[in-house]
Protein backbone atom coordinates (compact mmCIF):
# COMPACT_ATOMS: atom_id res chain seq x y z
CA UNK A 1 0.00 0.00 0.00
CA UNK A 2 1.02 3.29 -0.94
CA UNK A 3 1.77 6.09 2.10
CA UNK A 4 2.13 9.46 1.99
CA UNK A 5 3.61 11.93 4.89
CA UNK A 6 4.77 14.84 6.18
CA UNK A 7 7.91 14.03 8.24
CA UNK A 8 9.41 17.04 9.50
CA UNK A 9 8.08 19.22 6.88
CA UNK A 10 9.27 16.95 4.17
CA UNK A 11 7.02 14.87 1.96
CA UNK A 12 7.78 10.78 1.78
CA UNK A 13 6.14 8.62 -0.38
CA UNK A 14 6.59 4.95 -0.15
CA UNK A 15 5.19 1.64 -0.79
CA UNK A 16 4.66 -0.28 2.37
CA UNK A 17 2.90 -3.55 3.85
CA UNK A 18 -0.69 -3.01 5.98
CA UNK A 19 0.88 -4.10 9.15
CA UNK A 20 4.42 -2.27 9.26
CA UNK A 21 3.95 0.01 12.51
CA UNK A 22 4.36 4.04 11.93
CA UNK A 23 7.67 3.41 14.08
CA UNK A 24 8.93 0.57 11.64
CA UNK A 25 7.87 2.83 8.83
CA UNK A 26 9.63 6.25 9.62
CA UNK A 27 12.86 3.97 10.53
CA UNK A 28 13.22 1.42 7.77
CA UNK A 29 11.48 3.31 4.96
CA UNK A 30 11.90 6.69 5.38
CA UNK A 31 14.96 5.63 7.29
CA UNK A 32 15.09 7.90 10.48
CA UNK A 33 16.38 6.24 13.19
CA UNK A 34 16.09 9.05 16.23
CA UNK A 35 12.66 7.51 17.42
CA UNK A 36 13.43 4.52 19.45
CA UNK A 37 11.35 1.19 20.00
CA UNK A 38 11.44 -0.18 23.45
CA UNK A 39 8.36 -2.37 24.68
CA UNK A 40 6.38 -1.82 21.36
CA UNK A 41 3.54 -1.89 23.31
CA UNK A 42 2.81 1.80 24.57
CA UNK A 43 3.76 1.76 27.99
CA UNK A 44 7.40 3.58 27.31
CA UNK A 45 6.91 6.37 25.38
CA UNK A 46 10.80 5.75 23.14
CA UNK A 47 8.63 5.61 19.79
CA UNK A 48 6.53 8.90 20.77
CA UNK A 49 6.62 11.23 17.61
CA UNK A 50 3.87 14.38 17.44
CA UNK A 51 1.22 12.82 14.58
CA UNK A 52 -1.26 15.58 13.51
CA UNK A 53 -0.34 17.70 16.04
CA UNK A 54 -0.53 15.63 19.08
CA UNK A 55 1.91 12.95 20.41
CA UNK A 56 1.48 9.21 19.78
CA UNK A 57 3.30 5.66 20.75
CA UNK A 58 4.39 5.20 17.26
CA UNK A 59 4.09 1.63 17.88
CA UNK A 60 0.76 1.42 18.28
CA UNK A 61 0.10 2.96 14.73
CA UNK A 62 -0.14 1.13 11.39
CA UNK A 63 1.86 3.24 8.97
CA UNK A 64 -1.28 3.29 6.60
CA UNK A 65 -3.16 4.81 9.21
CA UNK A 66 -0.33 8.04 9.03
CA UNK A 67 -1.57 8.33 4.97
CA UNK A 68 -1.81 11.99 4.70
CA UNK A 69 -0.53 12.68 8.08
CA UNK A 70 2.28 15.38 9.15
CA UNK A 71 4.48 13.84 11.40
CA UNK A 72 7.55 15.26 13.54
CA UNK A 73 9.67 13.39 14.94
CA UNK A 74 13.40 14.23 17.14
CA UNK A 75 14.96 15.10 13.67
CA UNK A 76 13.24 17.85 13.36
CA UNK A 77 14.48 19.41 16.57
CA UNK A 78 17.43 21.60 16.15
CA UNK A 79 18.58 22.90 12.44
CA UNK A 80 21.59 20.81 10.80
CA UNK A 81 24.30 20.54 13.94
CA UNK A 82 22.24 23.34 15.91
CA UNK A 83 20.49 21.49 19.18
CA UNK A 84 17.00 22.98 19.35
CA UNK A 85 16.61 24.99 23.31
CA UNK A 86 15.51 21.61 24.71
CA UNK A 87 17.99 19.82 23.48
CA UNK A 88 20.68 22.26 24.66
CA UNK A 89 19.04 22.48 27.68
CA UNK A 90 18.73 18.51 27.92
CA UNK A 91 22.79 18.58 27.67
CA UNK A 92 23.36 21.58 30.02
CA UNK A 93 21.55 19.43 32.76
CA UNK A 94 22.93 15.90 32.16
CA UNK A 95 19.34 14.62 31.08
CA UNK A 96 20.42 12.43 28.77
CA UNK A 97 22.86 9.87 30.20
CA UNK A 98 22.37 6.66 27.80
CA UNK A 99 19.63 8.65 25.38
CA UNK A 100 17.58 5.92 24.20
CA UNK A 101 14.21 7.65 26.22
CA UNK A 102 15.60 11.14 24.80
CA UNK A 103 13.93 11.25 21.31
CA UNK A 104 10.35 10.52 22.95
CA UNK A 105 11.18 12.57 25.78
CA UNK A 106 11.56 15.43 23.56
CA UNK A 107 8.34 14.86 21.69
CA UNK A 108 6.34 14.64 24.76
CA UNK A 109 8.28 17.63 25.71
CA UNK A 110 7.56 19.73 23.14
CA UNK A 111 3.88 18.84 23.07
CA UNK A 112 3.85 20.02 26.85
CA UNK A 113 5.45 23.42 25.73
CA UNK A 114 3.03 24.14 23.10
CA UNK A 115 -0.39 23.39 26.23
CA UNK A 116 1.81 25.48 28.58
CA UNK A 117 4.33 27.45 27.45
CA UNK A 118 5.76 27.58 31.26
CA UNK A 119 4.73 24.54 32.85
CA UNK A 120 4.72 23.48 36.46
CA UNK A 121 6.73 20.72 37.71
CA UNK A 122 3.29 19.02 38.30
CA UNK A 123 2.82 19.71 34.39
CA UNK A 124 5.86 18.45 33.49
CA UNK A 125 5.62 15.21 35.22
CA UNK A 126 2.27 15.05 34.01
CA UNK A 127 3.75 15.94 30.47
CA UNK A 128 6.27 13.00 30.45
CA UNK A 129 4.00 10.34 32.59
CA UNK A 130 4.07 8.20 29.17
CA UNK A 131 7.90 8.21 28.77
CA UNK A 132 9.82 6.25 30.76
CA UNK A 133 13.88 6.82 31.69
CA UNK A 134 16.07 3.95 33.45
CA UNK A 135 19.02 6.37 33.68
CA UNK A 136 18.46 9.43 35.08
CA UNK A 137 15.46 9.57 37.57
CA UNK A 138 13.77 12.53 35.55
CA UNK A 139 14.65 15.21 37.96
CA UNK A 140 17.49 16.24 35.84
CA UNK A 141 14.84 16.15 33.07
CA UNK A 142 12.29 18.33 34.85
CA UNK A 143 15.37 21.04 35.86
CA UNK A 144 15.99 21.43 31.69
CA UNK A 145 12.33 21.90 30.96
CA UNK A 146 12.41 24.59 33.94
CA UNK A 147 15.35 26.27 32.60
CA UNK A 148 14.85 25.82 28.94
CA UNK A 149 11.25 27.89 29.89
CA UNK A 150 13.35 30.41 31.78
CA UNK A 151 12.17 29.40 35.05
CA UNK A 152 15.60 28.41 36.63
CA UNK A 153 17.07 30.94 38.79
CA UNK A 154 20.47 30.59 36.98
CA UNK A 155 20.75 29.67 33.67
CA UNK A 156 22.65 26.08 33.27
CA UNK A 157 22.35 26.23 36.90
CA UNK A 158 23.23 22.36 38.12
CA UNK A 159 20.51 21.71 41.09
CA UNK A 160 21.01 18.35 41.31
CA UNK A 161 24.28 18.40 42.08
CA UNK A 162 24.29 21.42 44.33
CA UNK B 1 7.04 -6.85 13.33
CA UNK B 2 3.49 -7.62 13.10
CA UNK B 3 2.51 -10.36 12.07
CA UNK B 4 0.92 -10.01 8.32
CA UNK B 5 -3.02 -8.74 7.99
CA UNK B 6 -4.75 -6.88 5.66
CA UNK B 7 -5.96 -3.15 5.92
CA UNK B 8 -8.94 -1.39 4.71
CA UNK B 9 -10.75 1.90 5.76
CA UNK B 10 -14.23 1.74 6.55
CA UNK B 11 -16.21 5.41 5.07
CA UNK B 12 -19.35 4.10 6.72
CA UNK B 13 -20.98 1.39 8.97
CA UNK B 14 -22.89 -0.31 6.38
CA UNK B 15 -19.37 -0.86 4.36
CA UNK B 16 -17.81 -1.82 7.80
CA UNK B 17 -20.63 -4.36 8.26
CA UNK B 18 -20.65 -5.73 5.05
CA UNK B 19 -17.06 -6.75 5.12
CA UNK B 20 -17.26 -7.79 9.03
CA UNK B 21 -20.45 -10.56 7.71
CA UNK B 22 -17.75 -11.18 4.39
CA UNK B 23 -15.15 -12.40 6.25
CA UNK B 24 -16.60 -13.54 9.84
CA UNK B 25 -13.90 -14.21 12.41
CA UNK B 26 -11.02 -13.13 10.66
CA UNK B 27 -11.75 -9.51 10.74
CA UNK B 28 -11.28 -7.18 13.42
CA UNK B 29 -12.96 -3.52 13.67
CA UNK B 30 -9.83 -0.89 14.82
CA UNK B 31 -10.23 2.24 16.72
CA UNK B 32 -7.37 3.72 18.16
CA UNK B 33 -5.18 0.42 18.08
CA UNK B 34 -4.04 0.26 21.44
CA UNK B 35 -5.73 -2.67 23.08
CA UNK B 36 -6.18 -4.93 19.15
CA UNK B 37 -2.10 -3.92 17.98
CA UNK B 38 -0.98 -5.16 21.53
CA UNK B 39 -2.88 -7.67 21.30
CA UNK B 40 -2.18 -8.65 17.55
CA UNK B 41 2.01 -7.88 18.71
CA UNK B 42 1.26 -10.69 21.55
CA UNK B 43 -0.34 -13.30 19.54
CA UNK B 44 -3.34 -13.21 21.51
CA UNK B 45 -5.31 -11.99 18.23
CA UNK B 46 -4.85 -12.98 15.03
CA UNK B 47 -7.25 -10.81 12.61
CA UNK B 48 -6.17 -11.67 8.75
CA UNK B 49 -7.98 -8.21 8.33
CA UNK B 50 -8.44 -5.46 10.23
CA UNK B 51 -10.85 -2.51 9.44
CA UNK B 52 -10.44 0.76 10.44
CA UNK B 53 -13.58 2.68 11.67
CA UNK B 54 -11.80 6.07 11.88
CA UNK B 55 -12.63 7.67 8.22
CA UNK B 56 -16.21 7.10 8.99
CA UNK B 57 -17.07 10.61 9.83
CA UNK B 58 -19.94 10.52 11.91
CA UNK B 59 -17.79 8.66 14.50
CA UNK B 60 -16.57 11.73 15.89
CA UNK B 61 -19.44 13.01 16.84
CA UNK B 62 -19.53 14.50 20.69
CA UNK B 63 -22.65 16.22 21.08
CA UNK B 64 -25.06 16.94 23.91
CA UNK B 65 -28.13 18.41 23.74
CA UNK B 66 -31.75 18.44 26.29
CA UNK B 67 -33.56 15.92 24.54
CA UNK B 68 -30.65 13.17 23.24
CA UNK B 69 -27.83 13.80 26.51
CA UNK B 70 -24.32 13.27 25.65
CA UNK B 71 -23.69 11.57 22.76
CA UNK B 72 -20.16 10.11 22.30
CA UNK B 73 -19.27 8.55 18.29
CA UNK B 74 -17.04 5.47 18.06
CA UNK B 75 -14.22 7.77 17.23
CA UNK B 76 -14.16 9.84 20.20
CA UNK B 77 -10.57 9.76 22.16
CA UNK B 78 -10.02 9.66 26.26
CA UNK B 79 -8.42 12.61 25.68
CA UNK B 80 -11.38 14.50 23.80
CA UNK B 81 -13.81 13.66 26.81
CA UNK B 82 -10.75 15.17 29.13
CA UNK B 83 -11.03 18.14 27.19
CA UNK B 84 -14.67 18.46 26.67
CA UNK B 85 -15.84 21.79 28.26
CA UNK B 86 -19.68 20.55 28.51
CA UNK B 87 -18.23 16.79 30.07
CA UNK B 88 -16.38 19.16 32.77
CA UNK B 89 -19.53 21.14 33.64
CA UNK B 90 -22.09 18.63 33.34
CA UNK B 91 -20.38 15.05 33.39
CA UNK B 92 -16.99 15.68 35.46
CA UNK B 93 -16.84 11.79 36.17
CA UNK B 94 -16.36 10.91 32.44
CA UNK B 95 -13.35 13.28 32.95
CA UNK B 96 -12.12 12.51 36.35
CA UNK B 97 -12.05 8.72 35.17
CA UNK B 98 -10.55 9.53 31.46
CA UNK B 99 -7.81 11.39 33.65
CA UNK B 100 -6.83 8.09 34.90
CA UNK B 101 -6.48 5.30 32.00
CA UNK B 102 -2.90 5.04 30.73
CA UNK B 103 -0.48 7.98 29.51
CA UNK B 104 -1.25 11.07 27.76
CA UNK B 105 0.12 9.39 24.32
CA UNK B 106 -2.38 6.42 24.68
CA UNK B 107 -5.27 8.85 25.60
CA UNK B 108 -4.64 10.53 22.34
CA UNK B 109 -5.47 7.48 20.25
CA UNK B 110 -7.62 5.30 22.81
CA UNK B 111 -11.56 5.78 22.52
CA UNK B 112 -14.18 5.64 25.01
CA UNK B 113 -16.12 2.74 22.87
CA UNK B 114 -13.00 0.60 22.25
CA UNK B 115 -12.17 0.53 26.14
CA UNK B 116 -15.59 -0.96 26.70
CA UNK B 117 -15.68 -3.10 23.92
CA UNK B 118 -12.13 -4.54 24.72
CA UNK B 119 -14.27 -5.26 28.21
CA UNK B 120 -11.22 -5.65 30.28
CA UNK B 121 -12.36 -5.91 34.18
CA UNK B 122 -10.05 -2.85 34.91
CA UNK B 123 -11.83 -0.38 32.24
CA UNK B 124 -11.38 2.63 33.54
CA UNK B 125 -14.47 4.24 31.08
CA UNK B 126 -16.69 0.89 32.32
CA UNK B 127 -17.74 2.48 36.01
CA UNK B 128 -18.55 6.22 35.02
CA UNK B 129 -20.80 4.74 32.14
CA UNK B 130 -22.38 2.35 34.43
CA UNK B 131 -23.04 4.81 37.14
CA UNK B 132 -24.35 7.55 34.21
CA UNK B 133 -27.25 5.25 33.42
CA UNK B 134 -25.12 5.17 29.61
CA UNK B 135 -26.75 3.24 27.20
CA UNK B 136 -24.49 1.85 23.98
CA UNK B 137 -25.94 1.91 20.41
CA UNK B 138 -24.86 -1.43 18.72
CA UNK B 139 -24.90 -1.75 14.90
CA UNK B 140 -25.75 -5.12 12.72
CA UNK B 141 -26.76 -6.11 9.31
CA UNK B 142 -30.58 -6.37 10.51
CA UNK B 143 -30.52 -2.82 12.04
CA UNK B 144 -29.70 -0.87 15.58
CA UNK B 145 -30.20 -1.08 18.82
CA UNK B 146 -29.83 0.37 22.59
CA UNK B 147 -28.78 -1.52 24.97
CA UNK B 148 -28.28 -0.20 28.56
CA UNK B 149 -24.29 0.15 29.71
CA UNK B 150 -25.09 -2.29 32.73
CA UNK B 151 -26.24 -5.32 30.75
CA UNK B 152 -23.32 -4.72 27.92
CA UNK B 153 -20.46 -6.44 30.10
CA UNK B 154 -21.34 -10.87 30.14
CA UNK B 155 -17.78 -11.80 31.00
CA UNK B 156 -13.90 -11.15 31.14
CA UNK B 157 -13.22 -9.55 27.92
CA UNK B 158 -17.22 -10.64 26.95
CA UNK B 159 -19.57 -8.35 25.72
CA UNK B 160 -23.64 -9.18 24.43
CA UNK B 161 -21.90 -8.07 20.86
CA UNK B 162 -22.69 -10.56 18.24
CA UNK B 163 -20.00 -11.48 16.14
CA UNK B 164 -20.32 -8.87 13.24
CA UNK B 165 -21.61 -6.58 15.24
CA UNK B 166 -20.22 -2.96 15.98
CA UNK B 167 -21.25 -0.38 18.74
CA UNK B 168 -21.75 2.88 17.24
CA UNK B 169 -22.25 5.44 19.78
CA UNK B 170 -22.85 5.93 23.88
CA UNK B 171 -25.26 7.38 25.22
CA UNK B 172 -25.42 9.43 28.52
CA UNK B 173 -28.71 10.38 29.62
CA UNK B 174 -29.60 14.04 29.81
CA UNK B 175 -31.50 13.20 33.42
CA UNK B 176 -27.76 12.55 34.87
CA UNK B 177 -26.45 15.55 33.62
CA UNK B 178 -24.79 17.76 36.79
CA UNK B 179 -24.30 14.40 38.86
CA UNK B 180 -21.20 14.69 40.90
CA UNK B 181 -18.78 12.14 41.21
CA UNK B 182 -15.31 10.83 41.98
CA UNK B 183 -13.35 7.67 41.11
CA UNK B 184 -10.52 6.43 43.51
CA UNK B 185 -8.21 3.72 41.48
CA UNK B 186 -5.56 2.10 43.10
CA UNK B 187 -1.84 1.71 41.06
CA UNK B 188 1.41 0.61 42.24
CA UNK B 189 2.43 4.08 40.99
CA UNK B 190 1.05 7.08 40.56
CA UNK B 191 1.85 7.43 36.94
CA UNK B 192 0.51 5.69 34.41
CA UNK B 193 -0.59 1.95 35.28
CA UNK B 194 -3.55 -0.60 35.56
CA UNK B 195 -6.04 -0.49 38.28
CA UNK B 196 -5.61 -3.03 41.04
CA UNK B 197 -9.10 -2.22 42.22
CA UNK B 198 -11.09 0.82 41.56
CA UNK B 199 -14.23 2.43 42.65
CA UNK B 200 -16.38 5.36 40.90
CA UNK B 201 -19.23 7.52 42.53
CA UNK B 202 -22.10 9.37 40.92
CA UNK B 203 -24.70 11.53 43.02
CA UNK B 204 -27.52 13.45 41.58
CA UNK B 205 -30.36 14.70 44.23
CA UNK B 206 -30.77 11.66 46.17
CA UNK B 207 -29.55 8.88 44.38
CA UNK B 208 -25.97 7.68 44.66
CA UNK B 209 -24.80 5.28 41.77
CA UNK B 210 -21.27 2.68 42.88
CA UNK B 211 -19.83 1.07 40.66
CA UNK B 212 -16.60 -0.93 41.06
CA UNK B 213 -13.61 -1.95 38.54
CA UNK B 214 -11.30 -4.89 39.23
CA UNK B 215 -13.43 -6.74 41.72
CA UNK B 216 -14.86 -8.98 39.28
CA UNK B 217 -15.18 -10.69 35.88
CA UNK B 218 -16.42 -8.01 34.70
CA UNK B 219 -17.14 -4.18 36.04
CA UNK B 220 -20.18 -4.07 38.67
CA UNK B 221 -23.03 -1.82 38.60
CA UNK B 222 -23.84 -1.96 42.68
CA UNK B 223 -27.50 -1.23 42.87
CA UNK B 224 -28.67 2.47 43.70
CA UNK B 225 -28.38 4.01 46.99
CA UNK B 226 -30.02 6.81 48.50
CA UNK B 227 -28.35 9.92 50.30
CA UNK B 228 -29.82 9.17 53.90
CA UNK B 229 -28.27 4.94 53.48
CA UNK B 230 -26.55 4.59 56.27
CA UNK B 231 -22.47 4.45 55.22
CA UNK B 232 -22.21 0.90 57.08
CA UNK B 233 -25.14 -0.55 54.95
CA UNK B 234 -23.82 0.61 51.63
CA UNK B 235 -20.28 -0.71 52.20
CA UNK B 236 -21.73 -4.26 53.13
CA UNK B 237 -23.85 -3.86 49.64
CA UNK B 238 -20.53 -3.00 47.76
CA UNK B 239 -18.41 -5.91 49.13
CA UNK B 240 -21.38 -8.03 48.39
CA UNK B 241 -21.73 -7.46 44.84
CA UNK B 242 -18.09 -7.51 43.69
CA UNK B 243 -15.97 -10.80 43.76
CA UNK B 244 -12.41 -10.24 43.65
CA UNK B 245 -10.11 -13.04 43.32
CA UNK B 246 -6.13 -13.63 44.41
CA UNK B 247 -4.39 -12.67 41.18
CA UNK B 248 -0.49 -11.36 40.47
CA UNK B 249 -1.70 -7.79 41.46
CA UNK B 250 -2.75 -8.49 44.64
CA UNK B 251 -4.70 -10.64 46.91
CA UNK B 252 -8.58 -10.57 47.22
CA UNK B 253 -8.30 -9.50 50.97
CA UNK B 254 -6.44 -6.57 49.70
CA UNK B 255 -8.67 -5.65 47.02
CA UNK B 256 -11.98 -6.16 49.41
CA UNK B 257 -10.33 -3.86 52.23
CA UNK B 258 -9.68 -1.20 49.50
CA UNK B 259 -12.81 -1.11 47.87
CA UNK B 260 -14.45 -0.78 50.93
CA UNK B 261 -12.20 2.42 51.83
CA UNK B 262 -12.50 3.82 48.83
CA UNK B 263 -16.44 4.08 48.97
CA UNK B 264 -16.11 5.24 52.60
CA UNK B 265 -13.91 8.07 51.31
CA UNK B 266 -15.95 8.61 48.23
CA UNK B 267 -19.27 9.01 50.42
CA UNK B 268 -17.38 11.31 52.70
CA UNK B 269 -15.86 13.62 49.57
CA UNK B 270 -19.18 13.67 47.21
CA UNK B 271 -22.23 12.54 49.25
CA UNK B 272 -21.78 13.71 53.03
C1 LIG C 1 0.35 1.21 27.77
C2 LIG C 1 -1.14 1.07 27.92
C3 LIG C 1 -1.73 1.43 29.11
C4 LIG C 1 -3.11 1.29 29.28
N1 LIG C 1 -3.65 1.67 30.47
C5 LIG C 1 -4.99 1.57 30.64
C6 LIG C 1 -5.59 1.99 31.86
O1 LIG C 1 -4.94 2.49 32.78
N2 LIG C 1 -6.95 1.84 31.97
C7 LIG C 1 -7.71 1.32 30.98
O2 LIG C 1 -8.93 1.23 31.14
N3 LIG C 1 -7.18 0.94 29.81
C8 LIG C 1 -5.84 1.05 29.63
N4 LIG C 1 -5.29 0.65 28.44
C9 LIG C 1 -6.16 0.10 27.42
C10 LIG C 1 -6.90 1.21 26.66
O3 LIG C 1 -5.95 1.99 25.97
C11 LIG C 1 -7.87 0.58 25.72
O4 LIG C 1 -8.83 -0.19 26.42
C12 LIG C 1 -8.56 1.58 24.81
O5 LIG C 1 -9.49 2.41 25.47
C13 LIG C 1 -9.23 0.84 23.68
O6 LIG C 1 -9.64 1.75 22.70
P1 LIG C 1 -8.98 1.73 21.24
O7 LIG C 1 -9.68 2.80 20.47
O8 LIG C 1 -7.51 1.80 21.31
O9 LIG C 1 -9.47 0.29 20.77
P2 LIG C 1 -8.87 -0.76 19.76
O10 LIG C 1 -7.61 -1.33 20.27
O11 LIG C 1 -8.88 -0.20 18.38
O12 LIG C 1 -10.05 -1.83 19.87
C14 LIG C 1 -10.30 -2.55 21.06
C15 LIG C 1 -11.17 -3.75 20.75
O13 LIG C 1 -12.49 -3.33 20.42
C16 LIG C 1 -12.80 -3.66 19.08
N5 LIG C 1 -13.50 -2.48 18.58
C17 LIG C 1 -13.00 -1.20 18.50
N6 LIG C 1 -13.97 -0.36 18.13
C18 LIG C 1 -15.10 -1.09 17.97
C19 LIG C 1 -16.44 -0.75 17.61
N7 LIG C 1 -16.83 0.50 17.34
N8 LIG C 1 -17.36 -1.75 17.55
C20 LIG C 1 -17.00 -3.04 17.84
N9 LIG C 1 -15.74 -3.40 18.18
C21 LIG C 1 -14.80 -2.42 18.26
C22 LIG C 1 -11.50 -4.01 18.41
O14 LIG C 1 -11.66 -4.96 17.38
C23 LIG C 1 -10.70 -4.57 19.56
O15 LIG C 1 -11.03 -5.89 19.81
C24 LIG C 1 -3.91 0.79 28.23
C25 LIG C 1 -3.32 0.47 27.02
C26 LIG C 1 -1.94 0.59 26.85
C27 LIG C 1 -1.33 0.23 25.54
S1 LIG D 1 8.14 1.34 21.93
FE1 LIG D 1 6.26 2.36 21.75
S2 LIG D 1 5.76 2.76 23.80
FE2 LIG D 1 7.52 1.52 24.00
S1 LIG E 1 18.66 8.36 29.48
FE1 LIG E 1 18.72 6.21 29.50
S2 LIG E 1 16.63 5.71 29.55
FE2 LIG E 1 16.59 7.83 29.78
Amino acid sequence: MKVKTTVNGQVYERETVPYKTLLHFIREEIGLTGTKEGCAAGECGACTVILNGKPVNSCLVLAVEANDAVIETVEGEGAGNELSDLQAAFERHHATQCGFCTPGMLMSIRDLLRRHPKPTVEQIKAGIEGNFCRCTGYVQVIEAVLDATGQSAKKGELKHVS
Amino acid sequence: MNRAFDYRAATSFSEALGWLAEMGSNARPLAGGTDLLVNVRAGLMTPTCVIDLKPIPEITTLSFDEGEGLLIGAGVTINEIIESEVIQQQYPLLAICAHQLASHQVRNRATVVGNIVNASPCADMAPPLLCLQAEIEIQGNDGARWVPCATFFTGAKQTILKPGELVSRIRVPAAMQGAKGGYKKLKRIQGHDLGIVGVALAALDSAVHIAVSSAAATPVLVKPFSRTDDLGTVVAAVCEAISPIDDVRCTKDYRLFMAETYVKRLWQEVVA
